[in-house]
């Protein structure tokens, strides 16, 4: 990957992430947890991570989606809780990828649990009392189910990014 | 495509989401709840205390006073002034109270609604 493509390619998928994350915030909230979102805007994460070789270009990715999302919307709380929910998960997600027993699924799903891990632990350090990790499990049954479905779209949409000629010089590094 | 480890992940980490609930259980802190009172008072000196958490049902009565009368309703978790002859209607405008710290005030009466709290909450300033 030459300095240019890789921009470009940096460039796709930070305006991808950012597009569904405003999409998303315009969707009516169909849980009654707050805090609970579809986390759209990590199926962009779930697809860099399996498609571009260097991690460090998915961090990049990330980061960049996370800081310009709050320039968007939200204000610097909402900065810190994405932060850190970005921090667990993608770290959870690089960690469980390595391993390589996991599916994309499992992946994902780990990611989204993890997500949720970060941002009540954030709001607990917020309001200095760990009671809020009571919350945990509302959160965690929410990021479970749209983890899964986070992780069947990355599935079908890497599955047809394969056939791209594209894809293959995103894999050389 | 799914693999068997990762419904193993999943469940797993669903479970662990759990922990934190069953170590608060088991401590007994989670569980504890701060009980919360409403404290009526008439001229300074305390008419009645009522313990507003728990509490279910409607409950009405009426503080007598020298100056006029007060109608005071506790609704489930919650208490108000709903009706009184003072001039004023501030009280009344008051509306329900439910939160530590929360006062209704009737000054032409000297009547006063207070709710306070066993928990010593720090942000909680007392209207006294």
């Amino acid at each position: 990957m030459n300095k240019t493509f890789r921009l470009i390619v940096l460039g796709l998928f930070v305006a991808q992430s950012l597009v569904l994350y405003i999409v998303e915030g315009m969707l009516p909230v169909p849980f009654i947890a707050p805090g609970a979102k579809l986390g759209l805007a990590n199926l962009i994460t779930v697809i860099a991570l399996y498609s571009l070789p260097r991690k460090r270009d998915v961090f990049l990715i990330l980061l960049l989606r996370v800081v310009l999302s709050t320039a968007f919307g939200g204000g610097i709380n909402a900065f810190f809780y994405s932060a850190a929910g970005a921090a667990f998960s993608l770290s959870s997600m690089i960690i469980l990828q390595k391993t390589g027993k996991f599916s994309l699924i499992g992946v994902s799903t780990a990611g989204g649990i993890f997500h949720n891990l970060g941002q009540v632990l954030v709001a607990s350090a917020v309001v200095q009392n760990i009671k809020i990790l009571l919350y945990l499990p509302v959160l965690t049954v929410a990021g479970t189910g749209t983890g899964i479905l986070i992780g069947l779209t990355a599935y079908f949409t890497l599955k047809h990014l394969q056939k791209l000629p594209l894809y293959q010089r995103l894999q050389e590094a | 495509m799914i693999k068997k480890w990762d419904i193993i992940l999943i469940v797993t980490l669903l479970l662990l989401s759990f922990l934190p609930e069953g170590i608060f259980l088991a401590t007994g802190s989670g569980t504890e709840k701060n009980t919360t009172y409403a404290v009526v008072q008439v001229d300074g000196k305390e008419y009645k205390t009522i313990p507003l958490t728990g509490h279910h049902g409607t409950d009405t009565f009426t503080v007598q006073t020298p100056q006029g009368y007060n109608t005071i309703v506790v609704k489930d978790q919650e208490i108000g002034i709903v009706d009184a002859d003072c001039p004023d209607q501030i009280c009344v405008h008051e509306g329900f109270l439910s939160k530590p710290g929360q006062t209704s005030v009737c000054l032409p009466h000297k009547v006063m609604i207070e709710v306070r709290s066993d928990d010593a909450d720090p942000d909680i300033i007392r209207a006294r």
